[in-house]
């Protein structure tokens, strides 16, 4: 269920199109889903969890009181308000475990309904707030358990408790309806029908405690999460606002998932990103993107590196917060994933106009990539290619020469080595380019000799016998091309009696 | 064709017959077979002779026939056409895949491997959409305990999913891969589990063990194909048991599988083998899941090199685990694994050290098969040698740890010389890996070109080059220890730029008297090591060695050189013939009094050689040293060109007429620079051999091509009016030779040579007829094929044509050919085009053509052409103020033989037959600025005012100020 990474890619209809079409990822994956990167879909509040406002209810020893299941849901279907309460604590309190919480026979239980009820019981606040915490943590769990929660119908409830007096059980429904959100698409939408967004965005005052404007984040995060279909255009843009703001607060948590919600919001059709250009957002998701924290780094460079999937003009809005100064410390990042995001967003400003191209050279890109090309993971070296094989296509005849001089050629050529086809390829591709570029300057012997030197053209004329067909043909058109002639047979002398070429030919209309 | 003994056994009467040795009876059977293969049931009955057959020739005959079968028809090529019809029924085709599997599982090997290789052909068209349940049968096997059957599904697992490994990543491809994960990985991985422990409870019997680790083998294999695309998650969750295992794999041995073969890899090291290829497939593209085993890895294979013998068997398993340790050893997050001292000391002492001993089997290379032993020494393609990984370790050790890993190597150094030098005749070996060690620990970058570029600064070179190497050149008998003798001479030959320079002249007598060992490796390298010095850059573009250095030694360096050539084993060696083109271009003037008795000995290598030319290198620097005593001899004396056309014509004459194609692209080339060295009319020996050189045959390879215009041009050169007078009939060939060159992209510049040489030499009246002809030709090339090499050459011409025939005359012929082609021409191609042409004389020749066509030609100033007058004149000034090319400076001594330009594999140009640049409007005009300022002058003259106004309308202002500065340059003013 993770986010599936953005991989759509420039396209301005240039001789390359079809090269940068390809980059659309497969949507089949091999690889176990990482976590680890980004923040959770759902959360569950357990016991342990003591720190400040992550548990608002306070539990002491003495009232820990044990009931069988059965009894919990006798006393929820009864009516006795007190019995109500201790026995929504005690399931609550299950609920909470850390471990392998009872979920299911919880829900089983069948009293989802009755504790939706309970919501709206606004003279019992203990008994609304018990209830609430109830349902988030049963909403944690699976989408199983998420949709026993919507289908007891605590939307409606729960967002009506966003206005309630008491700030922790506006908290708790803060936090049950993210739980409701992040379980996908059409329960985002569903809240968003509710008009679920007004009332949260109203709870964000310069009053509100940090911990609760945390938890306000991560839910509005939530509901801009997710595609197929992205969230309702008018309700991101009400969103948004807020969002820039709280962007710009001092806390972690809360840079944090406001970075991965802009993320989101990026992450789509470039009017999408126009929104979020146009908030004036990127010069701080750049500051963002220089971040020590990897936790704070990565969103904002998701962020920023789908940004410059979308216009020219999107891009340079990018490239005018400061992108390209950020860059070159997230190539050379110790951190692969982030090495391999760094190139991955140059690689689609290399595929802007030759410009942009001009100032991804002089802001000192060119340096870090050939290091980047020459020892970064493998995932990074990858993207590495593709920055290249894009400088190339949009890039000027002087522009290519610079990335040569660069010293691109070496590490570029050893991938040729590579345990990948389709890098093999792209390299492949790259190389003509890069004699395209040699022919115009009457640079091509210099090039093939460079390329030989490199030990290049060892490994292209080896890889005539790789076994992918398209790789094959690939180097073989290379040194067809490059390293031997061809012939233009009409104007072909024939032989005549004598045994020597005849000299004729037949007239023909001239226009050049 | 039903399925009835009848058929089976005329089927049986066929297949025999196609396996006997006489065509007329086997040609008619393999016709038959192919002529009934589209019927119903014609595999099922190959199928049924393959099981059932008495003979066991006539089941492995069907099996082949079988499996080309199932290649040359199983794959239906999109929409049916006529000419290729699905042979194959659909019920034949359900009836094989039903059976195919368990007749290969219950079939002898041999035959296993043809059903096996059927069944991957079929899966690649039918798997898995059209063959559902074939993973499924597959996957049953593994629990049939019986491994001739689970190997027998394993090898055809292994050629349906080893496509992963290269091809490219796609929806359709992925799918496929995540159907085989779910349904195979899992029983794969029990299976790999199940044959461990089998191999320990078989641990003693022998049989057992090798069908056991034949399993493991390909299980390995396998996880590398389904690992390739990416890291899968069954995989990555499975990690701890994959590994665990392989790892434990690497460190086990078992007297029973070891093979007492020296050379041959055995199962063992196959495996461990594979193993080692799927920790640098985690290592390079899932270093960041792999982390957490990868140092267990580094030290299991390290364990895995400090045990594993010396034999020739184990040769790639260890330089593959040696380039995996070198591999890792370089990634900054891995420092740690190797920076403890005693890591470190013990890589070096148990790893390293051993891996570079000379073994036995590199004594015997040295000895006997010395080609290749130098190839792999000197020429570095020794990529999977033992020595080559060790020094890889070595330089990525260095990477972080210079300083420990040169501290504890130098321990070892001084070790192994002690050891040495108590008895030299014994201990010569630890001398050789001493040096060999300095040398990989101290050289840190290097090239073909200028041998070691970086070193290691804590390795003192020349102190060892002192203490060590010296001494055993010095030594006065030439052919002990011939070994450390080539050591100590590579030793030279790479550090050559680190070792001061009267070290090295206080080498060259040793180096000259090495040429006279008897080992080839060592006068080899005598030869090469002194060519390579030769070439040394000194100061203000010099060689670093000069010719009054070389003075004492040059009879001694010639003979022994020449001497060398008659040693065994180096009548054809490069190095040697190398080392003597490199003398002669160092001691230029100073060879002249051993030309007579040179140039005798390299005709009669050459007449021996044009035998059966099998050696390139050796032959072209052969001819570049004939070419060097031509040049150096008829410098100081032009009459000595008969004697050289004397000696060498009638080795010259043999090789054309037999046809020795090696040679002829060469004796062109000799041929013209002799040609060019005549002052005179053209030689009639030369003549005489005119028709022969326009043959279309000599035309058609085009290695001839650049050296027979090169030869051409010098004909026109010399004898254009003889060729117009004695052999006016050859100029239509002459001509078809331009027009096939033309008709060539490759080629068109050579084309373009030949044609400028005829309008600039040739008798205009003799080429009169042909010329509409040419500009048809070239106008032809432009419209149907322009490339920017053509227009360049095209503009050039046209220029050139202006300057030999008048504007006018450009003009009219354009005109003749099409009614306004010249305007057509000055418009889209000269105007727009001329900033291109690069090159001094070519950018000169266009100058001055142009200036004829702005001030010499009356429709510019009076037609419809006047429009194109300043855009003319502007483009003029362009390429005028265009930045110069960079000359290439006159250091041809330098040019490295391999790097001239011009990659051709069938043409080599000989750098020393080169010819000075041309300039055929040198004596007309020098300075092309005042010649235009001087033009328009002249112009202004004659039609006093219509310059001045044009330019003063329409030139743009930067242009005129260009102008204005011509012609004040030229003290002119326009009226």
């Amino acid at each position: 269920k993770h986010r599936q990474h953005m991989r759509k890619f420039k396209n301005k209809g240039k001789d390359a199109a079809a090269l940068r079409m390809q980059r659309v990822e497969v949507s089949i994956e091999l690889r176990k889903a990482k976590k680890d990167e980004q923040i959770l879909k759902r959360r569950n509040i357990s016991l342990d969890v003591k720190e400040g406002s992550l548990s608002p209810g306070q539990d002491r020893p003495d009232e820990v009181i044990q009931l069988s299941l059965e009894e919990i849901a006798e006393a929820v279907n009864g009516n006795n308000p007190k019995l109500q309460l201790l026995a929504t604590r005690v399931a609550r309190r299950l609920l909470s475990k850390q471990k392998d919480p009872p979920i299911n026979q919880i829900i089983e239980l069948g009293i989802i309904p009755r504790m939706v009820e309970f919501l709206s019981g606004a003279d019992n606040a203990a008994l609304q707030f018990e209830a609430a915490w109830a349902l988030t943590n049963i909403a944690s769990g699976t989408s199983e358990h998420t949709r026993a929660v919507v289908e007891g119908g605590a939307i409606p409830a729960l967002i009506s408790l966003l206005s309630s007096p008491h700030m922790h059980i506006s908290e708790q429904s803060v936090w049950a309806l993210g739980n409701i959100a992040g379980d996908g698409p059409v329960y985002r939408d569903a809240l968003i029908n509710c008009d679920a967004i007004p009332s949260l965005l109203a709870l964000v005052s310069p009053v509100t405690p940090v911990g609760f404007l945390r938890n306000i984040t991560w839910t509005l995060s939530n509901l801009c999460r997710n595609k197929n279909p992205y969230p309702p255009l008018d309700a991101v843009e009400k969103i948004l606002p807020v969002l820039v703001c709280l962007i710009q607060h001092e806390d972690k948590d809360i840079i944090i998932d406001s970075c991965w919600a802009v993320s989101y919001l990026t992450d789509g059709s470039n009017d999408r990103i126009q929104l979020v250009v146009d908030t004036g957002v990127l010069p701080r998701l750049v500051e963002l993107m220089a971040s020590t924290h990897l936790m704070v780094m990565t969103p904002a460079l998701r962020a920023i590196g789908n940004v410059v999937t979308g216009t020219d003009q999107q891009t340079q809005a990018a490239i005018d917060a400061g992108v390209l100064a950020v860059l070159p410390r997230l190539l050379r990042h110790t951190k692969p994933t982030i090495q391999k995001e760094a190139a991955w967003t140059l690689s689609n400003i290399a595929a802007g106009p030759c410009q942009q191209i001009q100032q991804l050279i002089t802001c000192g890109l060119l340096p870090p990539l050939v290091e980047l090309l020459d020892k970064g993971d493998f995932k990074a070296q990858k993207e590495g290619v593709w920055v290249v094989a894009n400088f190339t296509t949009g890039g000027t005849v002087d522009q290519v020469v610079e990335l040569v001089r660069s010293g691109v050629l070496k590490p570029l050529l050893n991938l040729l080595s590579a345990k990948d086809s389709k890098t093999i390829l792209i390299i492949l591709d790259t190389l003509s380019n890069l004699f395209v570029a040699a022919e115009k300057l009457g640079e091509t012997e210099k090039l093939c000799l460079l390329v030989e030197e490199l030990d290049g053209l060892e490994k292209i004329e080896d890889l005539q016998n790789h076994e992918n067909n398209m790789v094959y043909r690939a180097a073989l058109n290379i040194i067809e091309k490059y390293f031997s002639g061809e012939e233009n047979s009409d104007l072909e002398p024939q032989t005549g009696q004598d045994g020597l070429y005849d000299f004729s030919v037949e007239k023909q209309d001239f226009n050049f | 064709m039903e399925l009835s003994d009848a058929n089976l056994q005329t089927l049986t009467e066929y297949l025999k017959k196609t396996l006997d040795p006489d065509p007329a009876i086997r040609r008619p059977a393999e016709k038959f077979l192919e002529s009934v293969e589209g019927s119903q049931n014609y595999p099922l009955l190959l199928l049924t002779l393959l099981e059932k057959s008495q003979e066991n020739v006539i089941k492995v005959c069907a099996s082949v026939t079988f499996k080309n079968y199932i290649k040359r028809n199983w794959r239906i090529v999109g929409i049916l056409v006529e000419d290729e019809p699905n042979k194959i029924c659909e019920s034949d085709r359900i009836a094989i895949k039903a059976n195919i599997v368990p007749l290969m599982l219950s079939s002898p090997e041999q035959i296993q491997k043809q059903l096996s290789d059927a069944i991957s052909i079929i899966g690649r068209e039918d798997f898995p959409q059209k063959w559902p349940d074939l993973l499924t049968e597959m996957v049953n096997r593994f629990q049939s305990g019986d491994f001739h059957v689970i190997n027998g599904v394993l090898r055809t697992a292994h050629s349906l999913f080893k496509r992963y490994r290269h091809e490219f990543k796609s929806n359709e491809l992925w799918t496929e891969i995540k159907l085989v994960l779910d349904a195979f990985a899992l029983p794969l991985t029990n299976l790999f589990k199940a044959t461990i422990e089998l191999c320990s409870t078989h641990a003693n019997d022998a049989s057992a063990l090798k069908v056991l680790f034949s399993s493991l083998i390909l299980i390995a294999k396998l996880f590398y194909s389904l690992n390739f695309q990416d890291l899968p998650e069954f995989f990555e969750d499975n990690m701890e048991t994959w590994m665990t295992n392989f790892h434990s794999l690497l460190t086990l041995d078992n007297k029973l599988l070891q093979t007492d073969d020296e050379e041959e890899a055995g199962l063992l090291e196959l495996l461990k083998s594979q193993i080692c290829d799927n920790a640098a497939l985690y290592a390079q593209k899932y270093d960041e899941e792999f982390q957490p085993y990868l140092p267990r890895f580094v030290t299991a294979i390290w364990n895995l090199l400090v045990t594993t013998g010396q034999e020739v068997k184990y040769d790639l398993l260890v330089s593959n685990a040696i380039q995996f340790l070198a591999s890792v050893c370089e990634r900054p997050h891995y420092k740690h694994l190797f920076e403890d001292q005693n890591t470190l000391t013990s890589i070096c002492e148990k790893v390293i050290v051993p891996n570079m001993e000379f073994r036995a089997a590199d004594e015997e290379a040295f000895e006997d098969n010395s080609e290749e032993y130098i190839r792999r020494d000197l020429e570095g393609s020794d990529i999977d040698t033992r020595r080559r990984a060790a020094c890889d370790l070595v330089r990525g050790l260095c990477k972080f740890f210079e300083g420990p890993v040169t501290g504890i190597f130098s321990g070892y150094v001084n070790s192994m010389l002690q050891e040495y030098a108590k008895n030299p005749s014994v201990n010569w070996k630890h001398k050789d890996a001493a040096i060999y060690l300095v040398t990989s620990l101290a050289s840190k970058a290097q090239t073909q070109k200028h041998g070691i570029t970086q070193a290691n600064e804590l390795v003192n070179l020349t102190e060892f080059f002192v203490n060590h190497i010296q001494p055993d050149l010095k030594s006065a008998t030439v052919n002990e220890f011939p070994v450390l003798k080539a050591d100590g001479i590579k030793y030279i030959m790479i550090f050559r730029n680190q070792v001061p320079k009267e070290q090295l002249l206080l080498s060259i007598p040793l180096l000259i008297n090495h040429l006279q060992a008897e080992s080839i490796v060592v006068h080899t390298y005598a030869a090469h090591a002194l060519e390579r010095l030769f070439t040394m850059r000194g100061t203000n573009n010099t060689t670093l060695i000069t010719a009054a250095e070389m003075a004492p030694f040059v009879e001694v360096l010639l003979t022994n050189l020449f001497k060398a050539l008659t040693l065994p084993g180096s009548s054809e060696n490069e190095y040697i013939m190398k080392a003597i083109m490199r003398s002669f271009s160092l001691l230029q003037e100073s060879i002249i009094p051993y030309i007579p008795s040179v140039i005798t000995q390299l005709t009669q290598k050459l007449l021996a050689v044009s035998k059966n030319p099998s050696k390139p290198h050796f032959n072209h620097y052969m001819f570049e040293s004939i070419c060097l005593s031509i040049r150096i001899t008829c410098k100081a004396n032009p009459e000595a060109v008969g004697s050289f056309e004397e000696a060498l014509f009638l080795v010259f004459t043999e090789i054309l007429q037999n046809d020795v194609q090696e040679f002829i692209p060469y004796v062109f080339q000799v041929m013209s620079l002799l040609l060019e060295m005549h002052k005179n009319e053209i030689p009639s020996s030369y003549m005489a051999l005119f028709p022969h050189l326009l043959q279309p045959v000599l035309w058609e390879r085009t290695g001839n091509i650049p050296p027979l215009v090169r030869l051409l041009q010098a004909y026109l050169e010399r004898g254009a009016s003889t060729i117009a007078s004695a052999a006016a009939d050859k100029i239509p060939g002459l001509l078809g030779v331009f027009q096939k060159l033309i008709a060539s992209k490759a080629n068109d510049h050579q084309g373009f040579y030949l044609l400028n040489s005829i309008i600039e030499h040739m008798p205009p009246e003799s080429v009169d007829q042909y010329r509409k002809q040419i500009f048809i030709l070239l106008f032809q090339r432009l419209q149907n094929s322009k490339t920017t090499k053509f227009i360049k050459s095209f503009l050039v011409f046209i220029n050139l044509y202006c300057i030999r025939y008048g504007a006018l005359a450009l003009q009219e012929i354009f005109d003749s050919i099409q009614p306004k082609m010249f305007g057509m021409v000055l418009e889209k191609i000269i105007i727009p085009e001329i900033q291109k042409v690069s090159g001094q004389v070519e950018k000169k020749i266009c100058a001055v053509g142009i200036t004829k066509i702005l001030t010499e030609c009356p429709p510019m100033m009076d037609t419809e052409y006047t429009k194109l007058w300043i855009p003319l004149l502007q483009a003029l000034i362009g390429l005028f103020e265009l930045p110069e090319d960079d000359t290439i400076p006159d250091e041809e001594h330098f040019i490295d033989i391999e790097d001239t330009p011009g990659y051709q594999t069938a043409f080599s140009q000989l750098a020393f037959a080169g010819k000075k640049e041309h300039d055929p409007v040198g004596q007309m005009v020098n300075n092309p600025r005042i010649h235009l300022a001087q033009s328009l002058h002249k112009l202004s003259t004659a039609c006093p005012g219509r310059v001045l106004s044009m330019l003063s309308t329409s030139l743009n202002a930067e242009a005129l100020q260009y102008l204005q500065g011509y012609l004040q340059a030229a003290s002119v003013s326009l009226l």
